[in-house]
């Protein structure tokens, strides 16, 4: 009998996250002020992002547990394509805790039944009472969910082996569908809780299925023995059908999770109804993780058949085009940025329907890209809602320049990057992606892609527009009448949407070192 | 006779699967539920699987049965006869539904399993035992994160609701 030789390094940053959620747990019950525990998973998470940083200057790839780089016991890799997806992770999810330190009060806290008259009235302003003994905040839970959500994720992006990347699917899953539903002040939240989980379970069912077909036509569950035993004739031939059934099935799960169109119809009530540092969360480090599963994946089991790439074009198609077409029409800017999230989703699924170097290259970058500006959407929302509310509606920015000039020029770049205007991060993605396309023999995707770009331009500049054009005269009259409420955001928010701007910019302006990370990334995959 | 056996036992899971989504009251469908998972155990011993079956006994029935049948008597107005068993969508899901069930038969059957492993271990379960600590020691390790992300979301879920 055989032990498995543990890489430790390889699972440093989940060792780490894992045991700051569980220190936190821990310090809930003894730490009256809960904004120290936001702190202390903020260095959890920084720290854990270090550790991914050595892990890369150790070696390229190093596989954990038994055997060599292609033993049958991998279950995870620290390649590139793994560390720069945990990397976008981690970035996502510390600027998501920096989000939340001020405001986790608003939906983590709530009264002990009994007291809902006393609730009732000072429901506007918790953050100013200290806690009583009649109010619980539920911030530590909070930190450490998203912390192991965060553990999950990384997992996913560096996970090998079908098993765990299905046990690190299921685990950032299952934090999330709680997070959407912390807010038990809101029934939306709620709502959108169990809307999420219902079909997240639905989509667990598929994902499984799949693997159970792809193990039964390749034999294991490892993608490297995956890649290996589907080499041409070594596979017998009566097998053969199980495994596109298999890999459609898995497609299919994967479609839930990333939200690609036709099966997207959760994603804007959880966008939502979640909270909104959750929504930031949610929308950039799901599909960080994602993606980076769906990549080895497809480098492993689908082994870039043409066929396939059809079948992701399509989706990548029908992605942009309904996302796009939709968040036309909203009034919401919640319900606004989560149909573009999926439109980006489609974007990013042209980059690895080209599936070539270059496509999978700009995947990768516009993923980071794409954690900068979204992430940074939503939190200049979150510094413009109100307390009791978990929503911003197109009036609520009318005239945002004349009240608070910062925030909205702030806001203006997130939205030209992710209309995708030069020279910010959001241009150079789509330019990478859609070269990829061109490059592989899919110039109509491209055209379909860029079409879709100027679609999605009207509705951010409409944004921009609402901020910087509306007549400020009018907007001090509601301010000085008490229509609209004069909120400045805390600095703790106002810094997360200054870090997205500079990640936005800087990524846009000063590339080669993340080009090359991405290309030595990329280089280790199977691709065509 | 193993002919037989597996008819009537697919028979009967299948129909108590049936009963399971139509029955209006949600208690009797947990019990329903508890027949298919003795049906599914039935199939695992069919085929050899002894093990298993002794597994599905043990988690589904004597598990997961119970904790549904608990959540449902400790949860108010869980069972309103006044909901609509079927909502307007019902024709297209359920056509969807059937064409997944097209296509996973299809190909199910279309593809010659093989009959006899050439390498069946002497002792399967001894061997199940091994490459939970050896070879998936680290999916069954971090299986253990799941479960206390779970059990922090109960908790959350549950505590202190008015």
């Amino acid at each position: 009998m055989t032990f498995p030789t543990l890489n430790f390094p390889v699972i440093a940053p989940q060792i780490v996250l894992v045991a700051a959620a569980l220190i936190i747990l821990l310090a809930d019950l003894m730490v009256a002020n809960k904004r120290i525990l936001g702190w202390i998973s903020l260095i959890a998470v920084i720290g854990a992002l270090a550790a991914v940083f050595v892990c890369r200057s150790d070696s390229a790839a190093f596989p954990l547990a038994l055997g060599g780089p292609s033993g049958p016991g991998t279950m995870a890799l620290a390649d590139g394509l793994g560390l720069f997806a945990s990397a976008a992770v981690l970035i996502a999810a510390g600027l998501a805790i920096l989000l939340a330190i001020e405001r986790v009060g608003d939906f983590s806290r709530f009264e002990k039944p009994g007291s809902e008259k006393k609730q009732a009235r000072s429901g506007d302003h918790p953050i100013a009472e200290a806690p009583g003994p009649q109010v619980t905040d539920r911030a530590g839970a909070y930190y450490a969910l998203l912390l192991l959500a965060t553990a999950g994720m990384t997992a996913m992006a560096t996970a090998s082996d079908l098993m765990t990347i299905f046990i690190a699917l299921e685990i950032f899953s299952l934090a999330l569908y709680i997070l959407v539903g912390f807010n038990r002040r809101d029934l939306r939240s709620g709502e959108a809780a169990l809307k999420y989980f219902l079909l997240g379970a639905f989509a667990s069912g598929f994902f499984l299925y799949g693997i159970a077909l792809i193990y039964a036509a390749t034999g294991t569950t490892s993608l490297e023995a995956i890649l290996h035993n589907i080499q041409p004739m070594s596979i017998s031939l009566p097998f053969r059908p199980l495994l596109p059934v298999g890999m459609g099935l898995l497609l299919v799960g994967f479609g839930f999770k990333l939200a690609l169109v036709p099966f997207h119809m959760w994603t804007p009530d959880a966008y939502q109804g979640a909270p909104t540092p959750v929504t930031a969360f949610m929308s950039v480090a799901t599909k960080a993780a994602a993606f980076a599963a769906l990549i080895r994946v497809l480098a492993a089991v689908a082994s870039y058949d043409r066929p396939w790439l059809l079948a992701l074009a399509a989706l990548a198609v029908l992605t942009m085009t309904l996302g796009n077409l939709a968040a036309l029409r909203q009034t919401s800017l919640k319900r606004m940025l989560a149909y573009s999230s999926i439109a980006h989703a489609g974007y990013l699924l042209i980059g690895l329907a080209a599936g070539n170097q270059l496509g999978v290259e700009g995947a990768l970058y516009y993923l980071l890209a794409y954690t900068f500006m979204n992430l940074g959407a939503f939190a200049v929302l979150l510094a413009v809602q109100r307390r009791d509310e978990n929503d911003v509606t197109g009036d609520r920015i009318l005239g945002l320049a004349g009240r608070q000039p910062l925030l909205a020029a702030l806001m203006a770049v997130l939205m030209f990057s992710l209309a995708g205007i030069p020279p910010l991060a959001g241009f150079f993605g789509k330019l990478y992606v859609f070269s990829g396309a061109v490059e592989a023999g899919l110039a109509w995707l491209a055209i379909v892609g860029v079409l879709n770009s100027a679609l999605g331009a009207y509705y951010y500049l409409r944004v921009t527009i609402l901020m910087f054009m509306a007549e400020p005269a009018e907007s001090d009259q509601e301010i000085s009448s008490g229509k609209v409420e004069t909120l400045q955001p805390g600095w703790a928010v106002m810094t997360t949407v200054v870090l997205a701007v500079l990640g936005t910019i800087v990524l846009g302006l000063w590339q080669w070192p993340w080009t090359q990370t991405i290309a030595q990334a990329v280089s280790t995959l199977a691709l065509r | 006779m193993e002919q037989l056996f597996f008819i009537l036992l697919a028979l009967l899971t299948l129909s108590a699967a049936l009963m399971v989504v139509t029955t209006r009251n949600l208690l009797h469908a947990a019990f329903w539920l508890i027949l298919v998972f003795f049906g599914i155990a039935g199939f695992f011993i069919l085929l050899h699987a002894e093990f298993l079956a002794v597994v599905q006994v043990l988690i589904y029935i004597g598990a997961i049965s119970t904790l549904i049948i608990f959540a449902i008597m400790l949860t108010r107005r869980i069972m309103d006869p006044q909901q609509p068993r079927f909502n307007s969508q019902w024709g297209l899901v359920g056509g969807l539904a059937a064409l997944l069930f097209v296509v996973l038969a299809a190909v199910t059957t279309r593809v010659a399993w093989p009959t006899t492993s050439a390498t069946l271990p002497a002792e399967p379960i001894k061997q199940l035992g091994a490459d939970f600590v050896g070879v998936y020691a680290v999916p069954f390790e971090v299986a253990s994160v799941l479960l206390v992300v779970a059990m922090i979301g109960a908790i959350i879920i549950a505590r202190e609701r008015g």
